[in-house]
């Protein structure tokens, strides 16, 4: 099994593409850090004065505010400025980890891309080069050179993700210096603002990605197979992915109306949301998410297995 | 310990109610080659892969070297080595590379000298480190003859071998199959041309419409005994005189003139007495020759007269 495995990592890294989607995320990595420095601009030594001063005119505000209007918004924002001056926190130094929250968590729409893109070929070039034959004539049971395929996949999107999370990390420094991971700050949820810390809503970011990759790329690797065409394997994997970032307002949309798309793959594919809230289709939890996608990950991966066991190779 | 190669017992390939492959049953010896003949969409690929597992089987039992193919797997196939009509190899890597990946998937170990003998056995110690995209076609076919051979499997496999090669590499090819079967291999090749089988096989079989029509061995076929009739042609000074003299003697059937030669069909001692009477005529016999009966000749002969019997 480990000698399938290292064949199949093998033919991955033979193909220069396999290295340019490393290069592509380093390249995002360096070109991310310049704009996301020229976006935030220069630490403001004054900080503490602005704050004060914000607050001051917010509070005017709300006091001006006619009876009909909502002033949560001000409050909300007042009451994130007190924090900041509590804490003594400079709202306007950025550290490397607001630069891993904010611009490495979103190049990993990039990983899932790569991803489904080696997902696509692993099988299908097999069927259209003609070198499945060769495969299957050897000693080894079809399931377990399909999984050794599988696992090949798996690692080379870790080996993305390694490569982003270290070049971002490094970046991070570069530009920023290395921040205190405890930092406090605040993400901007629907439901308003929610206060968290630096370091661990990264790492939380982080968890909630994999489960959408691994889905993502298995999505990608079971068409792979069952088509034996790296284009509608591509494509379909780019639209599943498409559909989960951005056609989510629309599930939910439908969601309200309909139990049923409450089952949908979709909406749980980005599990990211529940890193700053706790349910999502208004009563599906975390878990609740996590079962969906269970099951739909063990149809895909029988459908994979026993298609390819049964299948005649006659090309 | 069984003394076959291969055993191949009732294998039947039936899609939908269509019977691809029905019944066919055939064992191949030790280091012999054996053959499956027959026209395009016969059957013959599908056969093959059935045998090497790339099909499912509807029906049949298949043993390789007394291993049965699907109780014991991975010993079957272990003694495998094949090439599935073009050998297909990843471009983009090196020969090299490209043998020493199905080295990782043998199941016996494979030794560097192993591996630097079957390059060397082949003649591509000079490009081997070349990405195969850079390969001729029969640059592949060797790197595929090598592929199969690494793990000194007990039978080869060849499904349309030839296929794309010129009479230069068909020829090396040959020789090559000959080598291995002296080092006790046995082969199993299929073709639809007759010609090459003739030179290549020991025995061979006859798929037709996806039946087995024929086995037999390539001597009995190719050189007909002493006793039986062949097709004769002399060539004579006088033709016209040599013809009657053959009539009025009655010796052999089937006489004409054609061209200027004369043809008839008679067994080897009648072709001695038409020489001894040419001579004693005052005739010039300039040449004798027996008109060999090819095995495509044998071929459609058989095919034929089981058209026959079977349109009765």
């Amino acid at each position: 099994m480990i000698g399938l495995i290292q064949n199949e990592m093998i033919k991955i890294f033979e193909k220069r593409a396999s290295w340019i989607y490393i290069a592509v995320l380093i390249v995002a990595m360096v070109i991310g850090g310049f704009i996301y420095q020229r976006i935030n601009g220069e630490a403001d030594d004054n900080w503490r004065e602005n704050l004060e001063a914000q607050n001051a005119q917010y509070k005017q505000e709300i006091e001006q505010t006619p009876a009909d209007q909502d002033p949560t918004w001000l409050e909300d924002q007042i009451k994130q400025n007190e924090r900041f001056l509590e804490k003594n926190i400079n709202p306007t130094a950025k550290t490397n980890w607001h630069f891993m929250n904010d611009v490495v968590m979103g190049v990993t729409t990039l990983v899932t891309l790569f991803s489904v893109i080696v997902a696509s070929a692993v099988v299908a070039a097999e069927f259209s080069d003609g070198t499945i034959k060769q495969l299957l004539i050897r000693p080894h049971k079809r399931w377990k050179i399909l999984l050794s395929k599988y696992v090949a996949v798996l690692i080379y999107a870790v080996i993305l993700m390694a490569t982003l999370f270290v070049s971002g990390f490094i970046v991070g420094i570069l530009f920023y210096g290395l921040g205190d991971f405890q930092t406090p700050f605040f993400e901007y949820t629907l439901d308003g603002q929610k206060e968290a810390v630096l370091g661990t809503q990264f790492l939380l970011k982080t968890v909630y990605f994999l489960p959408s990759l691994i889905m993502i790329t298995t999505i990608s690797f079971m068409l792979s197979t069952l088509f034996k065409s790296q284009a509608v394997a591509v494509g379909i994997g780019i639209f599943v992915l498409f559909v989960s970032t951005t056609l989510g307002g629309l599930i939910i949309m439908l969601a309200e109306e309909y139990t049923w798309a409450k089952f949908l793959i979709f909406p749980h594919l980005d599990l990211t949301v529940f890193a700053f809230q706790d349910n999502i289709l208004q009563n599906i939890t975390l878990a609740g998410s996590l079962i969906i996608l269970s099951v739909y990950y063990i149809v895909f991966m029988i459908a994979t297995f026993v298609y390819f066991q049964k299948r005649d190779v006659s090309i | 310990m069984t003394h076959y190669a291969l055993e191949v017992h009732n294998l039947t390939k039936k899609i939908g109610k269509k019977l691809i492959v029905e019944n066919v049953t055939f064992q191949i010896e030790k280091g012999e080659i054996f053959g499956l003949l027959g026209p395009n969409g016969a059957g013959k690929t599908t056969i093959i892969r059935m045998i090497v597992h790339l099909i499912n089987r509807t029906e049949g039992k298949v043993v390789i070297n007394g291993h049965d193919l699907d109780e014991s797997f991975k010993e079957a196939m272990g003694e495998i080595g094949a090439i599935v009509e073009n050998p297909e190899f990843y471009k983009y890597m090196s020969g090299m590379k490209n043998l020493k990946h199905y080295m990782r998937m043998a199941t016996k170990d494979v030794s560097a000298e192993r591996l630097d003998e079957v390059i060397r056995l082949v003649g591509l110690e000079q490009t081997i480190h070349q990405k195969v995209k850079t390969y001729s076609l029969g640059m592949r076919q060797r790197l595929g003859v090598a592929q199969a051979l690494l793990h000194s499997p007990s039978i080869l496999i060849l499904d349309e071998p030839t296929n794309g090669l010129d009479p230069q590499g068909i020829r090396e090819f040959r020789d090559y199959l000959r080598l291995l079967v002296n080092q006790g291999i046995s082969v199993l090749v299929s073709s639809h041309l007759l010609s090459e089988m003739e030179l290549m096989c020991d025995r061979f079989a006859i798929i037709e419409k996806g039946k087995l029509t024929h086995i037999s061995q390539m001597k009995e076929t190719v050189d007909v005994g002493s006793q039986t009739k062949q097709h004769v042609m002399f060539e004579v000074d006088n033709t016209e005189q040599a013809f009657n003299l053959l009539v009025n003697q009655n010796l052999g059937e089937e006489r004409k003139v054609e061209a200027g030669f004369i043809y008839a069909s008679m067994d080897r001692e009648t072709v001695a007495k038409a020489n001894q009477l040419f001579v004693s005529n005052g005739l010039q016999v300039y040449e004798i020759s027996y008109l060999k009966a090819s095995l495509e000749d044998r071929f459609l002969e058989i095919t034929n007269k089981e058209k026959k019997e079977q349109s009765i």
